[in-house]
């Protein structure tokens, strides 16, 4: 184990995966020479050659289809999109063209691509540099989407996005590149379409998803020194769900706080809540609460910002509501 | 490209296919039989049969929903039948239509609903025949109005820029939908005049197979030997309105004057003209046609509905229930 970045996980699964497999290539506005906009690309070009590294025009349209055209003839291309605003241009590709093939075809023919992508927040980046667009892709069946939260998870999620044979959405978090952890020296990938428990607890069960994760691990400590304890589960791929951890969670503590980061409203939360009441209602002590943006674009004004996007004092007061204090 | 007697006849043969299987078809629809809303290709069939007859095998087609000749000569004719009946020998078993089928097998790339989003796919298909280094050559066929979306510049840009093996055909049958192209295209003349200067493009008469074979084989050439993509305009034209459903609009006379033309009788005369056919043969391949197409029809009308669990066919590396959820 050594410490590493999100953003050296993110590039170390890159060059693993491209020295692994050379029918992955890697492609996007800028991720060549210059090493992305984020400079998670950094050096890959050089020790991979233009062939397998490359700079593309600024159309998302050009990388969306031109990625699903690669992944149904046998490459597996992973592409840069590098705003997640973005993906409203590439929303055609994906929705229409990658998580349809394989329904498409009758003969088994998958459409293994990545569409990495920046999300999120608190950059003053303003409303179409910030947004997080898991909602606008959930009710898309045939695309995975996944959201880690650690470097450890980034890195290993990643790795088997990139193996996996079916179309994911690949989302990072823009605040969390500078974010440290453990990742293990050695050989390994982590499981799409698997919850994990990110924190045991008995009083009340917080859902978070991607940045939010952090937010609610560090609600969690706060929390515990007042006395509650929360048990936190990272969902880690989105759609499709691995629900059962989740339900198995609020069974045990008979409550349910949701943490993301887009609007409430139509947001991934509501879909959780509507899956433990179907599923786990009369296990419940309290309403379900939400913790989520409100209804309005990300705005750039440093304090409307910071009122938009969710923290800490949200999740622990969501806590606290469903525990009726 | 020097064709002897015998590819001569193939072509014809192929020419001849598509025209009476499409004609099967509007019967079939006519008389309420076909569940799927025919686009006919009726018109423009020597675009599809010379262009095909250009590629190699490997070499990978992306037909529009109205490219029908193209799926002809490479799928067995039951399950293209078949999938317009939707029942479980189509291409997906019933799961989509057969005008945007895919299959790895033929070399055929899998198409969308939305006009010219398969225009980048060809050119991906271009990327990994460079990542693999299998010389594999796309052809991407679209229509007119294809040329107004940002699909078809983004892709003609990308696919210039990188010199990827791709032919990228118009076939440009003078209607979008129901507005005359012209109506809705800046040129001046033709639709090659959007191509950049770094793209060689030609205009091709799209009724006339070995005029549309010698174009594309020039080419695929320049494909395969590395020297990047083409646009190839073939002019032609449909005797039936865009889709099944829409009212007629367009002038008797336009579409007489266009049958003048038509492609399955311009290479019929060629044949028999250089004496490679005669009457007889005509009408024997003419028969054994109808009677091929007339099968796979009875066999389409009488193959299976699919089960209910052919469409829980969405993740290939995940087992998910029927609501998405994932199952462990």
């Amino acid at each position: 184990m050594s410490e590493h970045t999100v953003r050296e996980s993110i590039n170390r699964a890159l060059a693993e995966e491209l020295e692994r497999d050379e029918r992955v290539f890697l492609y996007g506005e800028d991720v060549g020479d210059y090493g992305g906009l984020y400079q998670v690309t950094d050096g890959l070009q050089d020790r991979f050659g233009e062939e397998r590294v490359f700079d593309t025009p600024l159309s998302e349209t050009t990388l969306g289809g031109t990625a699903v055209g690669a992944a149904l003839t046998g490459t597996r291309p992973v592409v840069e999109i590098m705003f997640g605003d973005f993906m409203a241009i590439i929303a055609d590709q994906i929705t229409n063209f990658a998580a349809k093939m394989y329904f498409n075809y009758g003969d088994g023919t998958g459409v293994p691509m990545v569409v990495r992508t920046t999300y999120g927040a608190g950059d003053q980046f303003g409303l179409h540099h910030s947004q997080s667009p898991i909602g606008w892709f959930q009710n898309v069946p045939g695309i995975k989407i996944v959201a880690p939260s650690t470097p450890h998870d980034y890195k290993g999620l990643l790795k088997a996005s990139i193996r996996d044979d079916d179309p994911v959405i690949f989302l990072e978090n823009k605040l969390r590149y500078e974010d440290e952890g453990e990742v293990p020296d050695g050989e390994y990938t982590v499981p799409l379409c698997r919850s994990e428990r990110k924190r045991k607890g008995e009083d009340v069960t917080v859902v978070a998803i991607g940045g939010m994760v952090d937010v609610a691990m560090e609600a969690a400590e706060r929390l515990e020194a007042d006395g509650v304890d929360a048990e936190v589960i990272d969902p880690r791929t989105v759609v499709p769900l691995d629900k059962e951890p989740i339900f198995d969670s609020v069974r045990k503590t008979h409550r349910l706080v949701i943490v993301h980061e887009a609007a409430t409203f139509g947001g991934f939360g509501g879909e959780i809540a509507a899956e433990v009441a179907e599923e786990a209602l009369f296990y419940l002590d309290a309403p379900i609460e939400r913790v989520g943006a409100p209804f309005t674009p990300v705005p750039f004004a440093e304090n409307l910002e910071e009122a938009y996007l969710p923290d800490e004092e949200d999740v622990i007061e969501a806590v606290q509501n469903t525990l009726g204090r | 490209m020097n064709l002897n007697d015998e590819q001569r006849r193939e072509i014809y043969e192929n020419l001849l296919f598509a025209r009476r299987f499409e004609e099967t078809v509007l019967e079939a629809y006519e008389s309420g039989g076909v569940p799927e809303l025919p686009h006919l290709s009726i018109g423009q069939e020597a675009v599809g049969v010379g262009a095909t007859y250009a590629l190699s095998e490997d070499d990978w087609i992306a037909p529009s929903l109205r490219t029908r000749a193209p799926i002809l000569m490479r799928v067995p004719l039951k399950e293209v039948t078949a999938g317009m009946y939707g029942t479980v020998s189509g291409p997906s078993e019933g799961r989509t239509t057969q005008h945007h089928m895919g299959s790895t097998e033929h070399g055929i790339l899998g198409t969308t609903g939305m006009v010219g989003s398969h225009l980048n796919a060809a050119v991906g298909a271009g990327l990994s025949s460079r990542q693999l280094g299998d010389d594999r050559v796309s052809a991407v066929f679209f229509g007119d109005g294809a040329t107004t979306r940002g699909e078809f510049h983004t892709a003609l840009n990308y696919a210039a820029v990188e010199d990827l093996p791709v032919v990228f055909i118009i076939e440009n049958n003078g209607w979008t939908e129901e507005t005359p192209i012209e109506q809705v295209t800046a040129v001046e003349e033709d639709l090659i005049e959007f191509a950049g200067h770094d793209l060689p493009s030609s205009v091709v008469d799209g009724q006339d197979a070995d005029e549309v074979l010698a174009a594309t084989s020039e080419a695929v050439d320049r494909a395969r030997e590395g020297n990047g993509p083409t646009l190839l305009e073939m002019k032609t034209y449909r005797y039936r309105p865009h889709a099944e459903v829409i009212q007629e609009r367009r002038d008797e006379a336009e579409i007489k004057r266009w049958k003048q033309r038509d492609p399955v009788k311009i290479y019929r005369d060629r044949l028999l003209d250089d004496g490679v056919v005669d009457e007889a043969w005509l009408e024997d391949l003419d028969a054994s046609l109808r009677e091929e197409i007339e099968a796979s029809f009875e066999f389409a009308q009488n193959d299976p509905a699919p089960p209910e669990e052919t469409m829980y066919h969405v993740y290939k590396d995940v087992e998910v229930d029927r609501d998405g959820g994932v199952v462990r």
